[in-house]
């Protein structure tokens, strides 16, 4: 339980300042083959400042969250900033401002279950495999779960205190084809605590067996045709294009390193069925799967609608790419440990749905592929990207065929944006985003089916 | 308590009092000094002190393991009454053990503490350099940290082991942009134990900022044909990683991976011989303790093209009942081989100088496929034109088998010792 109250730390400060105390703390369970392999649990506390002198900044960290710990961080972060500020000062002017107080906690309201029930739920999944499930050489069922919960003040009167938990189950099944190892994996749970993400083993049975059939008409699949191709990108897809072949051009950081979309501001980037939006905490009435009230530099958290109707609207920008591009911040500055100083990074970004249906739009290809589930996915500043696709199906005359084996799909984001021509009425959340830029931190990632054109790469 | 040892001491009392059989823990004291650049300009000076107390214990056969970062009596004492609860609560598990008495070592490599002024003049020196060299050139972001780490572990059977490293570590990540024309970003990461010379001379960064003014320039590849693909040594190291990850506790224990009956077999070309050398003096990072509590020793994972060992654990040897890694891997160095880079370029007609690979997650199966980054044609054994959107694909396996070159000459990042590669029969194709 970190310190709610760090008003009475307020008068160390000498200049813009923010003061942290964080506590991370997460479960792991990982059951490979019925054996327990992994039972694990961590804690990471403490307390960070970071200080602005001259428009350069200093920070501190220490694990000891204790009265002297505070002050210690912030005479280092102080001192840090000064010893940059004396080598080069700029005169940067002040950094915009959006305070406001914050108090959100999402931890379950239920009693907390014990380490027992817990590796035993993994485990009851675990045998729902083996008993039900014939053709499956080698499973993997692994918990993970993620409570990041913080406080913060901030010199220009901003405070929060939030709780932000995550808990996600991955499961991996494998068989044998002819000797060869194949394998698809799925992902269960999100937002909350396990007490309020997953009741019952059995509430898991129908995906599970959607999976083992996915994974056998896998094992019969076929290596894709390279090329480019029509295609229809499942919502699973069109949420990490979303996050990372367009998400990560507009972070103002990576616009100020070269990004190509920094020269794209207001001009039509997309098909204009693309909307794209970085949702703060909350898409169409619901709760995100990543909820951010207010960022780590103190900003009220809002949406950022990247993409309108194909237009490039804005950048995502802290504190300080906002007073370099005369823009308004809109809490996209997160940090990950308490040790980790907030950078630019995305919340819950989603393109949005359109009027299209996804049996129709699988019906008017006649020859293309239907990719349904990513692995990994990178892109970088020129808005070139590459996703594994790990689950997917041939198209043919307007019906799926046969099932496609692991392949990658690349292409440029903002030409291929270009080439959606449908796109669907419905929308789903990934809610297991982990994104990659210096630290990792949880992300959210959503859409409906787009139908595109797009380079398969085969066998 | 104010010593690592101190603080272990009293971990492995109190696991032993809450009614843990056997017993570890280790201690690892962090503090770093981190400058930033963002944007060409210096931007943040960072420094963060942090411990980790890892514990771990067994009764009845059946292990939990905790983390976390007080080191205060109550909290130790806490945490050892909870590891108690979480071994309670698992399975048991014959494989579940600790490391066996050893000597008691200590060793210390790298300086123990950063020259801040230093830091700061090589970093301007940096971007002075990049400035007069390569105007075109946009330092996204610079990191520049240097970290002193002090490790300590002990167990119950009496392991008593320590090590500090100090070291300082370069991340620079850059794109190059002619008005609207704009680059692939690259990066590299290079590790030093001094900072004596200035950090464009390190790893391969001077020829990296230049190849990346030359793809503002990049054209569009087109068409498919199967060849020969030249594996530079900072990409070379990805696919190193990933053939490690095949050879590691996981997809062995799973009893999926593509090398788990080919211990003692050619798993690759005669001509590859990769060794995992933590203990160098020719590297600025390694280490001396594994995640097992053993003292690291240096070992041969492929010995000319034969695989000599996997990367288990001693919980993953238990398991599978093969022989526990000598390390954890990591630190790889490959033999250098007769040709040099031009010669190796020279005997290609047809192929690609693989520079950065932006690939999904290979298959169980060991299938990749993926897309070249700031990568060149080779055609008729000179390099071509810098290519954008080439896919390349083939298989981990078939790949090590098709190795026809490796260069004499060889990188030094600090992390790794690498050569250049010609690796054959990958699928190559463009839009």
């Amino acid at each position: 339980m970190v310190l709610r109250e760090l008003g009475r730390y307020a008068d160390l400060f000498t200049g813009y300042t923010e003061l942290r105390v964080q506590e991370n703390r997460t479960t792991a369970v990982a059951v490979v083959n019925g054996d327990v392999i992994g039972n694990h649990r961590q804690t990471v506390t403490g307390v960070s400042a970071r200080a602005y002198s001259g428009g350069l900044w200093g920070f501190a960290s220490n694990p000891d969250a204790s009265h002297d710990g505070i002050r210690t961080v912030v005479k280092s972060a102080t001192e840090n900033a000064r010893f940059l500020s004396g080598r080069e000062n700029r005169n940067s002017g002040p950094l915009p401002s959006k305070p406001g107080r914050v108090e959100r906690d999402f931890s379950t309201g239920k009693p907390r279950l014990s380490r027992k029930d817990i590796i035993g739920f993994v485990r009851s999944v675990d045998r729902m495999i083996t008993a039900g499930f014939s053709g499956v050489a080698s499973r993997t069922v692994s918990l993970q779960c993620l409570d990041m919960e913080k406080s913060l003040i901030t010199s220009d009167g901003s405070s929060s205190f939030t709780m932000i938990p995550r808990t996600i189950l991955y499961v991996s099944l494998t068989t044998d084809s002819g000797g060869e190892p194949v394998e698809l994996r799925d992902v269960f749970g999100g937002l909350g605590q396990f007490e309020d993400v997953f009741e019952k083993p059995e509430d898991l049975a129908e995906r599970l067996e959607q999976l083992r059939e996915h994974l056998m008409r896998k094992a019969e699949g076929i290596h894709p045709e390279t090329g480019e191709r029509d295609c229809i990108l499942d919502a699973d897809l069109a949420g990490i294009l979303a996050h990372e072949a367009i998400g990560h051009t507009t972070e103002a950081d990576i616009v100020r390193g070269g990004s190509v979309a920094g020269d794209f501001l207001g001009k039509q980037v997309a098909s204009p069925l693309i909307t794209l939006v970085d949702f703060a905490n909350e898409a169409r009435g619901q709760t995100c799967p990543v909820p951010v009230f207010m960022d780590d530099e103190g900003i009220l958290a809002e949406d950022a609608v990247i993409i309108e109707n194909g237009v490039l609207k804005r950048f995502l920008h802290n504190r300080e790419s906002a007073l370099h591009f005369n823009a308004t911040p809109r809490g996209n500055a997160r940090a990950f440990n308490f040790d980790d100083e907030p950078i630019i990074r995305m919340r819950n970004t989603a393109i949005l749905p359109g009027t299209g249906r996804l049996d129709e739009m699988i019906g008017s290809i006649d020859e293309g592929y239907y990719l349904m589930k990513p692995s990994n996915g990178q892109a970088d500043s020129t808005s070139e990207f590459m996703f594994g696709v790990v689950q997917g199906y041939e198209i043919k005359n307007g019906r799926l065929g046969r099932a496609i084996r692991d392949t990658t799909i690349s292409g440029v984001a903002f030409d291929m944006l270009r080439t959606v021509t449908d796109v669907s009425d419905d929308m789903k959340w990934s809610c297991a985003g982990m994104c990659g830029k210096k630290q990792p931190i949880p992300v959210g990632m959503g859409g409906p089916a787009l139908k595109c054109r797009i380079s398969m790469g085969g066998r | 308590m104010k010593t690592g040892r101190e603080i272990g001491k009293h971990s492995l009392d109190a696991m032993r009092k809450a009614g843990l059989e056997k017993c570890e823990c280790r201690v690892r004291f962090t503090r770093k000094d981190e400058l930033n650049v963002d944007g060409g300009r210096f931007s943040l000076l960072r420094s963060t002190d942090d411990v980790n107390l890892f514990l771990s214990g067994i009764v009845d056969g059946k292990r939990g393991t905790l983390s976390i970062n007080g080191t205060d009596a109550d909290s130790i004492d806490e945490a050892a009454g909870t590891v108690m609860e979480m071994a309670c609560s698992s399975e048991t598990d014959s494989a579940n053990d600790i490391s066996p008495k050893q000597p008691p070592r200590s060793l210390e490599k790298g300086p123990d503490s950063p020259n801040l002024n230093l830091m700061y003049s090589r970093m301007q020196d940096f971007i002075d350099y990049s400035g007069t060299n390569h105007p075109s050139l946009i330092l996204e972001q610079l990191i520049l940290d240097f970290t002193n780490t002090r490790t300590f572990y002990m167990n119950s059977n009496g392991v008593d082991l320590a090590s500090r490293t100090g070291r300082y570590t370069f991340f620079p990540m850059f794109t190059s942009k002619e008005g609207t024309d704009t680059s692939s970003f690259n990066y590299t990461g290079v590790s030093s134990l001094n900072l004596e010379e200035n950090l464009h001379e390190l790893g391969n960064l001077r020829s990296l900022m230049k190849q990346s003014t030359e793809q503002v320039r990049s054209r569009q590849f087109n068409g498919k044909f199967i060849g020969d693909v030249i594996i530079t040594p900072d990409c070379l190291e990805d696919f190193l990683s990933i053939i490690c990850m095949y050879l590691s506790d996981y997809h062995l224990i799973k009893g999926t991976s593509i090398f788990k009956d080919s211990l003692g077999e050619p798993v690759a070309s005669r001509l590859l011989t990769l060794h995992s050398m933590p203990l160098s003096d020719e590297l600025a990072s390694g280490y001396h303790i594994t995640s097992d509590g053993f003292a690291a020793e240096n070992s041969t994972i492929i010995g000319k093209g034969v695989l000599n060992s996997f990367l288990l654990s001693l919980y993953g040897a238990n398991k599978t009942g093969h022989t526990r890694s000598l390390n954890n891997g990591g630190a790889l160095v490959i033999e250098p081989g007769d040709s040099s880079l031009a010669e190796l370029i020279g005997s290609v007609e047809k192929g690609v100088l693989l520079c950065r690979f932006s690939g999904g997650m290979p298959s169980e199966s060991g299938d990749f496929s993926g897309v070249a980054k700031n990568s060149y044609t080779i055609e008729k054994g000179k390099i071509g034109f810098p290519a954008r959107e080439i896919m390349i694909s083939g298989n981990i396996r078939d790949m090590l088998m098709n190795i026809s070159g490796v260069s004499k000459e060889r990188v030094n990042s600090g992390g790794w010792l690498l050569p250049w590669i010609v690796a054959g029969g990958l699928s190559v194709f463009g839009k």
